[in-house]
């Protein structure tokens, strides 16, 4: 027994060594530009734009984006922001000019009532939303990252507003990307192993910012 | 709609109106045009008044919980003793979350949204009385709020952020003796366990017996975390001069602070510093530092938002006529604080929370806004105090000169102000009203005490102008009075307190009981009297009980609108 635990360490060291260098290889390269936008309406994509801004990393943003505006790619069209609709692009024009497809859709998964109330969404129509725009990028190749960084309170029961929005997205997902407490249950961990998708777990949402560096360069 | 008759015959209108003597000049179309203006983040309003300000000396503060969706209960929590090594659990609250009254009750369910964070407690813990923040504690400790919104990239929705707004003002309310101390303990938590998740920029008017404090918090941005040894929130307090007035209208009032003025300012040490490293401040600008301008900037006026943030303004101009405010002057020029030209009484402050902004540029009943019965609630294109949206509202009195038990009182209004009543807590009180902890949005209870505010407030909806007399006649017998009675109670409380304070508690406790249940009563009654008299918009006297029913007057220049508007609409003929 007193050799086994040692040992077993070893292991479980060896294990997490692999598992780093095998997460470290196995992180996606994708290309810009990319639209980042929100899976449930909560403020965890004001969160995750912000990351972008300090990795240095151009993007367009859209709270509610359907097929056709991914379809129009940077610049959405010249849609603007208005009551319930907000757009935004920092996207450099220069090197991806109006209309260029979308390598990258990055989705912020968190529910929040108040914020798809302020958007004119109930959860049927924001999974009917995500479900139809999902499609899209499946169809156009389009790389799809879920990210939750919203931790444990931004989790529930399975049928609850999260996990509903969860359900919509994380499944179809090329990569995902969750901080630890939001993977308390293990649910993304078992999710991404059933469908073999790329799971890198943070700390804190400042891990993120390595990570989209390396991903979007 | 005919666009060819629409110059001409907008005029038409314009005109009927300004015949009826209701359309106030300088206002006109740039006003209408607001009435499509999206109000957004825009909530409550908090009023704090120094102590040398007030005709009896309290030191007041205000919060008009304007939410329109959010839970409005209360719970008073006692007093406690605890352990040495013992923790506290930090609990993550969200302002706006509800729940189902099958499922339970607010003040309870809230803790199954563990933030993860256990701190170390402290050995007493104050008794307080508390709705969606710490209102006013046994030392006399009370608290008004205000959201102010911060710089985007300072938001902080992330988990690394243990302390929300509401959890904040609970420890602060329950450790501290003293405003300043309250302002330490909030601020030195929020540093140290990150501030933010639920909430951004907030405002929480702070005071004792003594002083009011304005205290500005903010988050840090979500990329901070507890182990980067950076404070985990950015803050700001100013003291309002002792014998001035001030108020938070959702926009961040602090502007320059000397922290060597101890007296006056305090400051987490991040609080330029930060600025500088967010990009919000160049120290080689030659400006000095400014924190609302650094974090929370407003910009525009009274005026050039069409009365979307009048508030600022109106106050200014109803504690202070003399200074000649003008509504042009952009908000973030407006002073922080001003001495009123006379001295203020609790009920000056009731009644600056029912503020309408009635004779103003802002007025919400000018012209036909406000329908045949001025009705200030069809018109929503200008933010006025008094917005009809509050859960409820609160007056707080803390006073020098009496034992805390006694001197610190928190007026609870439930629902819309105009069409409440003001009940008191005492500071000593060992329970509140159970009407007062129960009762949602969603479903209709006699049990609530919320619902019998809002019971009569729905039938005053029917001939505003009419019944809103009703309401006042109902307001004089049993707010006014009771005020005019506060010397007497306390008299009372105060000899029995001299014998054994806990006979005082009792008391107090008593009284305010009582005095909630007459008056929750009272309006449950007025409710169903108000149905009876304006009942499908007749004029029924219950007392004579005759056979002619008479009718609310419909003013003729109404009627002229009404026939304008005809015009106006009326087909293009070819």
């Amino acid at each position: 027994m007193t050799k086994r635990i040692p040992l077993g360490l070893a292991a479980v060291a060896a294990l997490g060594l692999a598992f780093l260098v095998a997460g470290q290889q196995a992180l996606p390269k994708v290309g810009l530009p990319i639209l980042t936008t929100s899976a449930g309406q909560s403020t965890d994509v004001t969160t995750l734009n912000i990351v972008l801004e300090d990795a240095g990393i151009a993007y367009d943003y859209c709270d509610v984006p359907t097929p056709e505006m991914v379809a129009d790619g940077v610049g959405l069209g010249g849609r603007e922001s208005g009551p319930g609709f907000h757009v935004e692009s920092t996207t450099d024009l220069a090197k991806s000019p109006a209309g260029t497809p979308y390598k990258a859709v990055i989705f912020a998964i968190g529910a929040s009532l108040k914020g798809m109330g302020a958007s004119g969404l109930t959860l049927d129509s924001e999974e009917a939303r995500l479900k139809k725009v999902i499609e899209f990028c499946k169809q156009k190749k389009i790389f799809v990252m879920a990210v939750h960084i919203g931790g444990e309170s931004k989790r529930g029961p399975a049928g609850s507003d999260n996990e509903r929005m969860i359900d919509a997205v994380a499944p179809l997902a090329d990569y995902l990307v969750v901080t630890k407490d939001s993977n308390k249950d293990g649910r993304f961990t078992k999710l991404a192993a059933a469908k073999k998708i790329p799971l890198t777990e943070i700390e804190y949402a400042l891990g993120l910012v390595d990570i989209v560096k390396q991903v979007f360069q | 709609m005919n666009f060819k008759r629409l110059i001409p015959f907008g005029l038409t209108l314009v005109l009927a109106v300004l015949l009826a003597g209701h359309a106030p000049a300088g206002t006109g179309q740039s006003a209408l045009a607001a009435a499509d203006a999206v109000i957004a983040g825009e909530g409550c309003t908090s009023i704090l008044v120094g102590r040398d300000a007030s005709v009896d000396g309290s030191v007041m503060t205000t919060h008009t919980c304007d939410c329109g969706t959010c839970d409005w209960t209360w719970r008073h929590v006692p007093a406690a003793d605890h352990k040495t090594g013992s923790t506290r659990t930090v609990y993550h609250i969200s302002q706006y979350k509800t729940w189902p009254p099958a499922e339970g009750l607010k003040w309870d369910l809230y803790k199954k949204d563990l933030a993860g964070l256990e701190i170390p407690q402290v050995a007493h813990t104050y008794a307080y009385h508390h709705g969606m923040f710490g209102y006013m504690n046994e030392k006399q400790v009370s608290i008004g709020e205000s959201t102010i919104g911060c710089q985007r990239k300072m938001q902080n929705s992330t988990p690394a952020a243990k302390l929300d707004l509401s959890m904040l003002t609970l420890l602060g309310i329950e450790r501290a003796a003293t405003a300043r101390e309250a302002i330490q303990v909030m601020g030195s938590l929020a540093e140290k366990y990150g501030y933010g998740f639920h909430d951004d920029g907030e405002m929480l008017a702070v005071a004792d017996a003594k002083e009011a404090w304005i205290f500005e918090i903010m988050p840090v941005g979500p990329l901070w975390t507890p182990e980067s040894g950076k404070p985990g929130a950015v803050w700001a307090a100013e003291r309002v001069p002792d014998d001035e007035v001030s108020v938070c209208p959702n926009e961040s009032r602090i502007g320059e602070i000397d922290l060597a003025n101890k007296d006056v300012f305090m400051a987490s040490p991040n609080v330029v510093s930060l600025a500088v490293e967010m990009g919000y401040y160049d120290p080689k600008s030659g400006k000095p530092f400014s924190f609302k301008r650094a974090y929370s900037p407003v910009e525009g006026s009274a005026m050039s938002t069409n009365g979307r943030i009048q508030r600022l303004w109106r106050f200014f101009d109803l504690v202070a006529p003399s200074k000649k405010f003008k509504p042009e002057t952009p908000n973030m020029d407006l002073p922080f604080s001003v001495k009123p030209d006379k001295k203020i009484s609790v009920q000056d402050v009731m009644a600056m929370t029912r503020d309408r902004s009635y004779g103003t540029p802002f007025d919400p009943v000018q012209g036909i806004r406000g329908g045949p019965f001025k009705n200030p609630n069809y018109y929503r294109g200008t933010r006025v105090i008094d917005h009809g949206l509050a859960e409820y509202s609160t007056v707080t009195q803390s006073r020098a000169g009496f034992p805390d038990p006694i001197g610190g009182i928190v007026w609870i209004a439930f629902g819309s102000q105009d069409t409440s009543c003001y009940m008191p807590l005492y500071a000593g009180m060992t329970e509140i009203p159970k009407s007062f902890m129960v009762g949602d949005h969603w479903t209709f209870s006699r049990d609530s005490v919320r619902w019998a505010f809002d019971y009569a407030d729905f039938h005053v909806q029917v001939a505003y102008s009419e019944a809103i007399k009703d309401v006042q006649a109902a307001q004089a017998k049993y707010e006014t009075e009771l005020v005019q009675r506060t010397p007497e109670i306390d008299q009372q409380a105060l000899a029995l307190y001299k014998k054994k304070p806990a006979k005082a508690a009792e008391f107090l406790t008593g009284f305010a009981i009582n005095n909630a249940t007459t008056v929750t009563n009272a309006w449950w009654k007025l409710g169903d009297d108000l149905l009876v008299k304006y009942n499908r918009l007749y004029l029924y006297n219950a007392e004579k009980r005759g056979f002619s029913r008479g009718q609310p007057a419909t003013p003729d220049w109404w009627k002229k609108a009404a026939r304008a508007f005809d015009i106006l609409m009326e087909p293009d003929k070819k």
